[in-house]
């Protein structure tokens, strides 16, 4: 049997001094290479559990484990982040100040990469997201489209093994969304990736070979 | 060619494309070291002109009462003075400042029409005075801010006096200032046979004593023939005197309550700019940055705002300096020079008040949660 990339096991997490439950006791494993969707309604745990599968946030108890090693203590969460996981955020989260290929060239500076094979990466990626012709624009010249394919692009500066995405068509039309999710599920095969997209969209969920359902903090099915 | 991005290059980024902010920053710090440069810079070169008053004349020796402005030398000491072996030259003098005008004061000196310190003037026009008559010699810069000429009168309270000579002083005290017979200021001063001081030239000293040993064995001597005085020497002169410890005692107070203020400035912007920042903060520890990287981009960006607000307020501080070495109210008193300790003393308390403000809220940022930076708005 193939042991999992990553596992989840009795996790809880809550705030306001244990006021609110946002997870309730959650077991998961999802193996290497694997494209799984998470959906729930709002508040369900949804987000905080993709923040706790990516080293963001840590657990109020419980465990997740990387690769059979504890996020936290056997594996650093800022090295894990940097090297193992790509984000994608509803929001994009670009920096101002950078342009599209500065911003994708950012993870890379937390790694010993030389420059001149920082930037050939980042325009190598911002093509393969059909945005040769942007490379130089700030975020505020993009459309949202573009933004999320730029935010894809910073994702996969580190080959990472993991790409997180919480709910990346949140801010889209559908046209786009139907787009980002066809890239996101094009680059997990082709580069055997293990996708985890959280969304409330039941099209998007339903598409993807596997599916949990979270509600009040607990997996549904 | 694809734009490469470094750590550095990722620091101006932020500074350059934010401009405005960048700018307001640049500005609060400028104005703070600028205050800062020319109040400590006004106190120095006040102290410098001082100083080179009593080395362009040659002076060795002040011989004083303890406080500077006390006129209770009697003046009849100076026989027991010229008397002490080590002493080549004794000069009386009486000092005071005095309104020439109602917007013009001077500084005025009381000198014999023999003193040897005429020796570091040079005549412009006319010459020297004579003893005994209501004379006086005006330096340039005075000269022109009075607009008097060789010839013309000058009242001095109320009484009035020839100038019968316009001089180049060696110093900007000198310059601004008037020199009349000891006698007529004294009786201008109601201070008759009494003097400031006496300013002392040393005779050579022997071959194989080292010049500092025969300095205070001078001193010594001078002492001990005249009890109750003091023999100073003229650096100790120039830097101990009242005048310029409270010309020194202002410039601090003031010039701390404008750094204090600036560094609150300072560590306020930055603060702000951080704060601002937090959501970028975590995005980049979202990313994979670690803690110690972020402090150091912030670091960075702090020590080039602090170096070029340093430099900026170096500008403000010279030109203040400009402006009142120039004006007639402080012309007699300052000059523009700056020295290039203050200017390094100066830029180093920039950029380390920059990096101290920038720390707390960089440390602060990079210690958030991920989770919980993003989510700041």
């Amino acid at each position: 049997m193939t042991s999992p990339l990553l596992e989840v096991r009795k996790l809880c997490k809550s705030y306001d001094e244990g006021r609110i439950e946002a997870l309730r006791g959650v077991d998961l494993a999802i193996t290497a290479g694997e494209y799984v969707a998470i959906s729930g309604p709002s508040g369900s745990g949804k987000s905080t559990l993709l923040q706790l599968l990516g080293g963001l946030d840590t657990a109020t108890s419980g465990e997740v484990l990387f690769q059979n090693r504890a996020l936290g203590s056997a594996v650093n969460l800022d090295t894990y982040r940097a090297q193992q996981v790509g984000f994608i955020f509803q929001a994009f989260y670009l920096l101002p100040t950078l342009t599209a290929i500065e911003n994708v060239q950012v993870p890379m500076l937390a790694l010993d990469i030389l420059p001149r094979n920082r930037a050939q990466r980042a325009e190598s990626l911002l093509r393969e997201m059909g945005l040769e012709h942007r490379l130089n624009q700030f975020p505020n010249k993009l459309s949202a489209g573009e933004r999320q394919r730029v935010a894809i692009a910073r994702a996969l500066a580190n080959a990472p093994s993991i790409l997180l995405a919480d709910e990346p068509t949140g801010n889209l039309d559908s046209a786009n969304s139907a787009r980002i999710i066809e890239m996101l599920t094009g680059i997990q095969k082709q580069r055997g990736m293990t996708l985890i997209i959280i969304t409330h969209e039941d099209d998007i969920a339903c598409c993807a070979p596997r599916h949990i359902r979270i509600r009040d903090g607990k997996i549904e099915s | 060619m694809a734009s490469q991005l470094s750590f550095p290059g990722f620091a101006w980024k932020n500074l350059w494309r934010r401009r405005l902010r960048t700018l307001l920053t640049l500005w609060g710090i400028g104005m703070a070291i600028g205050a800062f440069v020319a109040l400590v810079g006004f106190s120095r070169s006040f102290e410098h002109e001082w100083l080179r008053l009593y080395s362009s004349s040659g002076t060795d020796i002040a011989v004083v009462q303890k406080t500077f402005l006390n006129p209770s030398v009697d003046e009849s000491i100076e026989g027991k003075l010229a008397a002490v072996p080590v002493v080549a030259q004794a000069s009386p003098m009486l000092f005071n400042i005095i309104d020439l005008t109602p917007e013009v004061n001077a500084l005025v000196f009381g000198w014999r029409s023999d003193s040897y310190e005429f020796g570091s003037l040079t005549f412009m026009s006319g010459g020297r005075f004579h003893d005994r008559k209501a004379e006086v010699m005006i330096g340039e810069a005075l000269a022109n801010t009075l607009n008097k000429k060789v010839g013309e009168s000058l009242a001095i309270q109320g009484s009035m006096f020839t100038v019968v000579g316009i001089y180049r002083g060696g110093t900007a005290l000198e310059t601004g200032a008037v020199i009349m017979p000891l006698d007529q200021l004294q009786q201008l001063s109601s201070l008759q046979g009494k003097v400031s001081g006496f300013h002392v030239r040393l005779r050579p000293g022997p071959a194989g004593e080292a010049p500092d040993h025969y300095l205070k064995r001078a001193q010594k001597e001078i002492e001990a023939a005249l009890p109750g005085l003091n023999a100073q020497s003229a650096t100790e002169r120039a830097s101990n005197n009242q005048f310029v410890a409270l010309a020194h005692a202002v410039a601090w107070g003031t010039s701390s309550i404008a750094l204090l203020m600036g560094i609150l400035g300072i560590a306020n912007t930055m603060a702000m700019s951080v704060f601002e920042r937090t959501r970028e903060i975590g995005i980049l520890r979202a990313i994979g940055w670690k803690s110690r990287r972020i402090v150091l981009l912030i670091e960075l960006e702090a020590t080039v705002l602090g170096f070029a607000g340093g430099i900026l307020g170096l500008g403000f501080g010279w030109g203040s300096l400009r402006l009142l070495s120039a004006l007639p109210q402080t012309a007699s008193i300052v000059s523009a020079s700056l020295s290039p300790y203050h200017l390094l003393e100066a830029l180093a308390i920039s950029v380390v008040s920059g990096l101290l403000a920038g720390a707390y809220p960089a440390w602060r940022g990079s210690h958030l949660s991920p989770v919980e930076a993003i989510r700041h708005d």
